[in-house]
């Protein structure tokens, strides 16, 4: 994710005696291009082909596999917005998870950024290991968190909480919320599930995003405005904020594009109803379904709309860099 | 001093929620049964056994995780130096647009590039191959050392380079004596980064390995449906002691906060 926002801060020059092996720099071109960009060229390709009954897809040229995405592939006697409706999902749940993440990751990588380097280390050693883990076992360890059976609602069943809660009238709240069945609480399956999970995993990425932004802010700019006379939360809002307003927004885009590919989380934590383009992705190529132009089709409609997003990163952090 | 404290305080809150599902995950595999409890029932290591002994599919899947990380770890270095070479040295637009090619997979959803990637080997007939599997990590993470190595390039004192020219040190030497010292930790570091999260990836290798062959995450994977079992758990703990073995000795042998980003100035 870091890699394309700091490809544009590699280019000062400063050896002048390279000569080069212009033929090696060609086929490392071609290495790279085929390794990097073949497999988006074949997926957008083959989003244009056609399914074959019983025997897989043949090349064609069909606007068919995004009509039948948009408007359902009955057009235009019936109209369906099954699959518009499962990326509204896949925006829905990626924007909330990633501003809760960014909200909550910014005053701790502030504070993070403000320990000696010691610590500091120490810190992102943790963070690292966090963010390496893979989907399944985090989705694993929050399953076992949030399952009825142990975990959470356990949890709230033997202290009395749920108890408590029914007597003051919130647990008919959190069922109206999906929240809870007519005897404890319950949070699989639900959106909070999924939002907490995807939030989890992306705050690590949040930290990290943050951190070259918030550790290399100016101190005297705040030690000014302290002796000055202005309250911690003043200096926040008017010496902190300003300058880290476009790195936080631009670590919010990325944060939501990488979280549009999440598919495990979707997978056990959102209900069947509410799943999203990335599980239909997979479903159409090696699922159930067994479309593969289609498949293609809704992951280059995915890329595109992660590509959107990217580019107004992009923009951002070229802005805040040459402020 | 108040607010120092409810900073502390908000740190370790973080902290806990942070270690919460992993904690659980711990517990979960030492469980003497077979079902996923916590806190664990009968506690002993008989799960641990299990993973990295007795049960042939686990042992398999690690060994192929093993050679799929340090394969497509190694891969992904030897094509990012020559790339971030050749950006640090000329910034050309090529190398530039070469730099952000190789940044694409890593920056967009992978399940994209799994799809892709699994139509593109199926096209070569070599669908299923570890090699593939190898290949495949090796351009999803290319952009990891391809920005350790840059930060290192840039961290080269330019006076060093200079000096070496006035001496009449040729590119060759200058490049052996200045600039590969300089940058072993930083090529390391962006193996070390590409090896673990090789380690954990499991979408695109499920596309690209056909049910042909299973890394311990994908066995996982594959097995979402049956629910897990403590020896899934076993898995999770040992990836995740790698994790911090790896990156504590990138923190220890490297500069890891400036990795990060962090203003060198200030040490």
């Amino acid at each position: 994710m870091t890699a394309v926002d700091r490809s544009d801060v590699t280019v000062a020059a400063p050896a002048a005696q390279c000569a080069g092996l212009p033929w090696g720099s060609w086929v490392m071109g071609a290495v790279v291009a085929f390794l990097c960009v073949t497999p988006f060229v074949l997926v957008i390709a083959i989003s244009f082909g056609q399914k074959v009954e019983g025997a897989g897809w043949e090349w064609s040229f069909t606007w068919a596999n995004y009509q039948r995405f948009f408007v359902g592939a009955l057009w235009p006697e019936e109209v369906t917005f099954l699959h518009v409706q499962r990326l509204w999902y896949s925006l829905y749940y990626a924007v909330i998870a990633a501003v809760l993440a960014v909200l909550t990751a910014f005053p701790f990588t502030y504070l993070l950024t403000r320990q000696s380097r010691g610590t500091q280390s120490r810190w992102l050693v943790f963070i690292l290991a966090s963010l390496s883990l893979s989907e399944v076992f985090i989705v694993m360890g929050w399953d076992v968190l949030l399952s009825n059976r142990s975990g959470l609602p356990m949890l709230f069943e033997t202290s009395g909480l749920t108890d408590w809660l029914k007597r003051t009238g919130w647990f008919d709240v959190l069922r109206e919320w999906g929240l809870a069945n007519p005897r404890n609480v319950k949070f699989k399956t639900s959106e909070f599930a999924t939002i907490l999970t995807m939030s989890y995993l992306v705050w690590p990425y949040a930290v990290i995003l943050l951190y070259p932004a918030l550790s290399r802010l100016d101190r005297s700019l705040t030690e000014a405005a302290r002796t000055m006379g202005a309250g911690p939360l003043r200096v926040m809002t008017t010496v902190i904020l300003p300058t880290v307003k476009l790195p936080l927004i631009g670590a919010t885009l990325l944060l939501f594009v990488f979280l549009m590919g999440s598919y495990v989380t979707v997978v056990v934590f959102a209900e069947p109803a509410k799943q999203t383009t990335a599980v239909a992705v997979y479903e159409a190529v090696r699922g159930s379904t067994l479309n593969a132009p289609f498949g293609a089709a809704q992951a280059v409609i995915l890329l595109l709309t992660a590509a959107v997003f990217l580019g107004f990163a992009q923009i951002l952090t070229k802005r805040s860099e040459s402020l | 001093m108040f607010g120092r404290a409810l900073g502390q305080l908000f740190m370790a809150v973080c902290g806990l929620v942070l270690a919460l599902p992993i904690i659980v995950v711990a517990g979960a595999s030492l469980n003497g049964g077979r079902t996923m409890l916590f806190p664990p029932e009968d506690p002993n290591f008989s799960r641990f056994v299990e993973f990295f002994v007795t049960e042939t599919i686990w042992v398999r899947a690690l060994q192929n995780s093993i050679m799929v990380a340090f394969g497509s770890a190694a891969l992904a270095v030897l094509l990012a130096w020559p790339l971030a070479y050749l950006l640090w040295a000329r910034g050309s637009r090529m190398s530039r647009a070469l730099a952000g090619l190789g940044s694409l997979p890593f920056a967009l959803p992978p399940i994209v590039f799994g799809v892709g990637l699994g139509f593109l080997w199926a096209f070569t007939g070599s669908l299923g191959a570890l090699w593939v599997g190898i290949v495949s990590h090796a351009a999803l993470f290319l952009a990891l050392p391809l920005v350790t190595i840059s930060i290192g390039l840039q961290a080269i004192d330019r006076a060093h380079l200079d000096a070496a020219a006035t001496m009449g040190a040729t590119e060759t030497v200058t490049f052996r004596t200045v600039i590969l010292p300089q940058t072993i930790p930083y090529t390391v570091s962006g193996f070390f980064f590409a090896l673990v999260l090789s380690f954990n990836e499991f979408i695109v290798m499920f596309f690209v390995s056909a049910s042909s062959y299973a890394t311990v995450t994908l066995q996982i994977f594959n097995s979402l449906r049956n629910g897990y079992t403590p020896t899934m758990a076993v898995a999770a703990v040992a990836f995740i002691v790698v994790s911090i073995a790896v990156f504590s000795a990138v923190a220890r042998w490297g500069d890891l906060p400036r990795l990060m980003g962090a203003d060198q100035s200030r040490n």
